[in-house]
């Protein structure tokens, strides 16, 4: 087919489209993060301390660390699925800041009078199921970012998908805080960063798989 | 001969001045218009653009690619520009929009050059646009230059020259399998650097 002849098919079969929206997109992720803090807190899971719990400086480095890296790599994610945008400044500061809240998280788990020893302080099965609870929780917000991703225009899918693997693994994270009881920061230092990578490196996988511009 | 550098090759930045489009050029702004009225469902001022951009679409692959890829790319590029179209912010203006598309199907070029035999694209090279193919052959030996000797060297010899990777094994003296590896490095290697080269943003 010629250019010519290619040209006036696509004008012929041209349809009005309504124009991709980055606050309907970001609005759509909240819903989801909602829905599952709802579920959590409606089937009872929700830790009972969390009220006296939300003003320590281990809580407040939980959850101000994902809630910065979630918003953080969201909006990157998001932004880098326009064509105008590229993902890798962005990863640079979302890896940045990660790298921040680990060397902060590092420095209260080695000042925090616990105890106990390490093997106990990690608990390796405990933790595979906190890591496996993070995935679990991420994997509607990366199923959301894959559908918004195919319905864009990446043009570094690659990069786009590590993004978006990373803003649904830390989301994940986010929302699982509302229901972990453990208050060791080693603990959750090892294996939410666990989680959040296995989500981002199964962003990275999946979604540029069979992803055409 | 001075070539220039791959930097000055690759239009990706929104903010560099792209071969016959540039922000500051009020076509520019038309086509964003154009493609605004579009998104509505204006057929006319669509097949309008569409023509517009194709004609500078083929401007920006003949100088990037082997002419017989050319029209496959415009293409290509059209279809991703109709598919993706709801993506456009009539906020910005389009050419980096399409520039973004169209180095990304380029890319795409690259590696699908990289995927098929290496015999059908000998013949593809003997083209009557001069013109074309001296700008396309200036840019692929820039690129060139920024791979290893024993790559670029088999490379010019069976994707530009058109010999067989038996050809190609006598006169490097390096095993069928060694140079059929080396082109396939190769190649990766220049769609690496393609990608890489700088970020769109």
């Amino acid at each position: 087919m010629s250019n010519d002849a290619l040209i006036l098919n696509l004008a012929a079969g041209l349809t009005p489209v309504r124009r991709r929206s980055m606050t309907r997109e970001a609005l759509l992720l909240l819903a989801v993060a909602v829905v599952e803090g709802a579920l959590i807190v409606a089937a009872g899971l929700m830790r009972p301390d969390m009220a006296q719990m939300i003003g320590s400086s281990f809580m407040t480095w939980k959850i101000g660390s994902l809630a910065i890296l979630a918003g953080l790599s969201c909006t990157v994610a998001m932004r880098s699925f326009s064509p105008h945008r590229s993902p890798r400044r962005g990863l640079r500061l979302a890896v940045g800041v990660a790298g921040l809240a680990v060397t902060v998280g590092a420095f209260l788990a080695f000042t925090a009078d616990i105890q106990q020893p390490l093997i106990a302080r990690v608990s390796p099965a405990r933790g595979m199921l906190c890591a496996v609870s993070i995935i679990v929780l991420a994997l509607p917000l990366l199923a959301v970012l894959r559908a918004m991703m195919r319905r864009a225009a990446p043009v570094f899918p690659q990069s786009s998908a590590f993004a978006a693997g990373l803003a649904a693994g830390t989301s994940g994270a986010l929302v699982f805080t509302l229901c972990c009881p453990m208050n060791d920061p080693l603990y959750v230092l090892i294996w939410y960063c666990v989680g959040c990578t296995a989500v981002a490196a199964l962003g990275r996988w999946l979604l540029p798989r069979h992803f055409r511009l | 001969m001075r070539l220039t550098p791959l930097s000055r090759l690759v239009p990706t930045s929104p903010r560099a001045p792209l071969h016959g489009v540039d922000r500051a050029d009020p076509a520019a702004d038309v086509w964003g218009g154009l493609m605004a009225a579009a998104q509505d469902g204006h057929a006319g001022a669509y097949q309008r653009l569409l023509s517009e951009v194709s004609e500078w679409l083929h401007r920006y692959f003949q100088r990037r690619l082997p002419p017989a890829e050319v029209d496959d790319a415009v293409q290509e590029t059209l279809l991703a520009v109709h598919r993706r179209r709801h993506t456009y912010d009539p906020q910005l203006p389009l050419a980096p929009w399409l520039a973004a598309i169209a180095r990304r199907k380029w890319v795409d070029q690259l590696r699908s050059l990289g995927r098929r035999p290496t015999e059908e694209i000998a013949e593809t090279l003997s083209v009557g646009d001069h013109e074309s193919s001296v700008t396309s052959a200036s840019v692929l030996a820039s690129l060139l230059d920024e791979l290893r000797p024993a790559q670029a060297q088999v490379i010019r010899l069976v994707k530009l020259h058109g010999h067989s990777i038996e050809d190609a094994s006598r006169e490097t003296g390096l095993s069928p399998s060694a140079v059929k590896m080396n082109i396939h490095r190769g190649l990766a290697r220049l769609t690496a650097l393609v990608e890489k080269s700088r970020d769109v943003e």
